[in-house]
């Protein structure tokens, strides 16, 4: 099929070992990167050829992709602006409804600018590599996700990483730079793969006692943490002390899209500068209107809230009580660490088998190399969802 | 090489031999990841231990730059006389 990889000339030559990987993970069975949902029954159920399947690893936080209201709001978008802005942010891109969603987010966060942009992945392009420019430093969490990477990768600034959640190691290595430049401490609030918090609280004191600013990417806490679900910094107290907060429209609020917002105004200067917001067009007119129909959902409804949380923790007994504990404390990402990849594979394979579908996440995109099958909650999974969670990985023949 | 540099050189290769799985002669030129079989993950505690040793941060871009056991020894001595 490949005939070129052969060639060690070939543009295709570097990608022979992981071919090679890829067919060895197919072989098992079926591919858990190249899944495909034939139908989506419900945010919480799926049609795979002929099973249906409850899904358990969608990051679908707060279950809103067929709340009537959100997909209400998606409609008439459509149907009042049209399928899409066919432009960028600063030429023609810019639609009433995105500098609408840009001050309920400024009202929400209390927040003194806000920048909507088309991914939660393009904003930590867009707001890292702009702020952190030749001369600075970017601090980053060893355990940040792949587009924070990317972004320092785009910034001319130096970039050191601080060993993950220590504001101890953050606050050694901020000593050691010289007194020049600006300092940009990045973290996130809910980290991906192991779904464990961060200390927000004390990253903030020591990075401004250090005259650094602290940037905390919310793109899986928002919803699920902190009063009216403004995420881990709200939930321990300092949403005022940080300044910058990013996150996704692509999780909790059942969109796509990406945002950053601060309590300093000059924010707002990166939008003539930052080239991954300048060069890529915006959210299109449905996707707005999903994130702001969301947005008012999230902020004013907390029984969404309570439910992902009653599930979390029952669905956190339940595979304690199977022998199965999640590496992170309770919350809506649950992650339980498999001896090898060997073995996960054939678990998640499994796990389908039962009906149930799950993240199954490998070296290179984990922390320390570890083989997870993660979880993500949902506040539309209902006690009977969780049931049978449970018992599907209680059917594993390496549970307790 | 002077003293210092030598006595680091050595610091280093000890370093190095704890986290390598595999028993060889360590020189000037020995590769980390691949003589060495240090791979990604090892090779960021290995890192991170360096730089305790040495109270020295290396640069992400620096980080990836490492091929020999010398580059390593390079990038410490001009970290540590910054
Ligand atoms: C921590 C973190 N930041 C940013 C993103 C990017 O979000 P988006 O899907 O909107 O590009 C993700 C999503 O995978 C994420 O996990």
């Amino acid at each position: 099929m490949f005939d070129t990889l052969g060639d060690k000339n070939s543009v295709f030559a570097k990608f022979q070992k992981l071919a090679e990987r890829a067919k060895a993970v197919e072989a098992t069975g079926r591919s858990p990167f190249g899944m495909r949902f034939d139908d989506m029954l419900s945010q919480t159920r799926a049609r795979v050829g002929n099973a249906e399947i409850l899904l358990a690893g969608t990051n679908n936080y707060m279950g809103l992709t067929f709340n009537p209201d959100v997909m209400a709001a998606a409609k008439a978008a459509i149907d009042a602006h049209g399928t899409a802005t066919t432009g960028s942010r600063l030429a023609n891109g810019t639609y009433s409804d995105h500098l609408d969603l840009e001050d309920e987010l400024k009202d929400y966060f209390n927040a003194a600018s806000a920048i909507v942009c088309t991914t939660g992945y393009q904003a930590n392009l867009a707001a890292i590599s702009a702020l952190a420019g030749r001369g600075d430093h970017l601090l980053i969490d060893a355990d940040s996700h792949a587009c924070i990477y990317d972004a320092c990768r785009l910034s001319d600034a130096t970039t050191i990483r601080f060993r993950h959640n220590s504001p101890a190691d953050l606050e050694k290595r901020l000593s050691r730079l010289p007194v020049d430049g600006a300092r940009l401490v990045v973290i996130e609030g809910l980290y991906s793969m192991l779904g464990d918090v961060a200390p927000v609280a004390e990253f903030v004191e020591v990075a401004h006692a250090h005259g650094a600013m602290l940037f905390v990417d919310e793109a899986h806490s928002v919803g699920g943490y902190g009063e009216k679900g403004r995420g881990v910094s709200q939930a321990q107290g300092v949403l005022d002390k940080v300044d910058f907060i990013s996150g996704t429209f692509s999780k909790s609020f059942a969109s796509i899209g990406g945002f950053c917002v601060s309590r300093h105004e000059a924010l707002e200067l990166i939008r003539l500068v930052s080239r991954p917001y300048l060069f890529t067009a915006s959210g299109s007119p449905a996707n707005v209107a999903t994130a702001r129909a969301a947005l008012a959902l999230i902020a004013s409804d907390s029984t969404l809230a309570k439910s992902l949380w009653d599930r979390v923790h029952q669905l956190y007994t339940g595979l304690v009580d199977a022998g199965l504990t999640p590496v992170s404390p309770p919350g809506p990402i649950m992650a339980i660490s498999r001896p090898d990849e060997h073995q996960a594979l054939a678990e998640w394979n499994m796990l389908m088998n039962a009906g149930v579908y799950v993240n199954l996440a490998i070296p290179p995109a984990t922390p320390q190399a570890q083989s997870l099958l993660r979880l993500s909650l949902s506040a539309a999974h209902t006690e009977d969802d969780i049931n049978q969670i449970i018992a599907a990985f209680r059917s594993l023949p390496q549970a307790g | 090489m002077t003293t210092d540099s030598t006595e680091m050189y050595n610091q280093i290769s000890g370093i190095l031999q704890a986290h390598s799985k595999v028993d060889i002669q360590i020189t000037p030129q020995t590769l980390i990841a691949t003589d060495l079989a240090i791979d990604s993950v090892e090779m960021f505690d290995l890192v991170m231990e360096i730089e305790e040793q040495y109270d020295i941060s290396f640069p992400l871009e620096e980080a990836s730059d490492i091929d020999t056991v010398q580059s390593l020894v390079d990038i410490i001595e001009r970290l540590i006389n910054v």
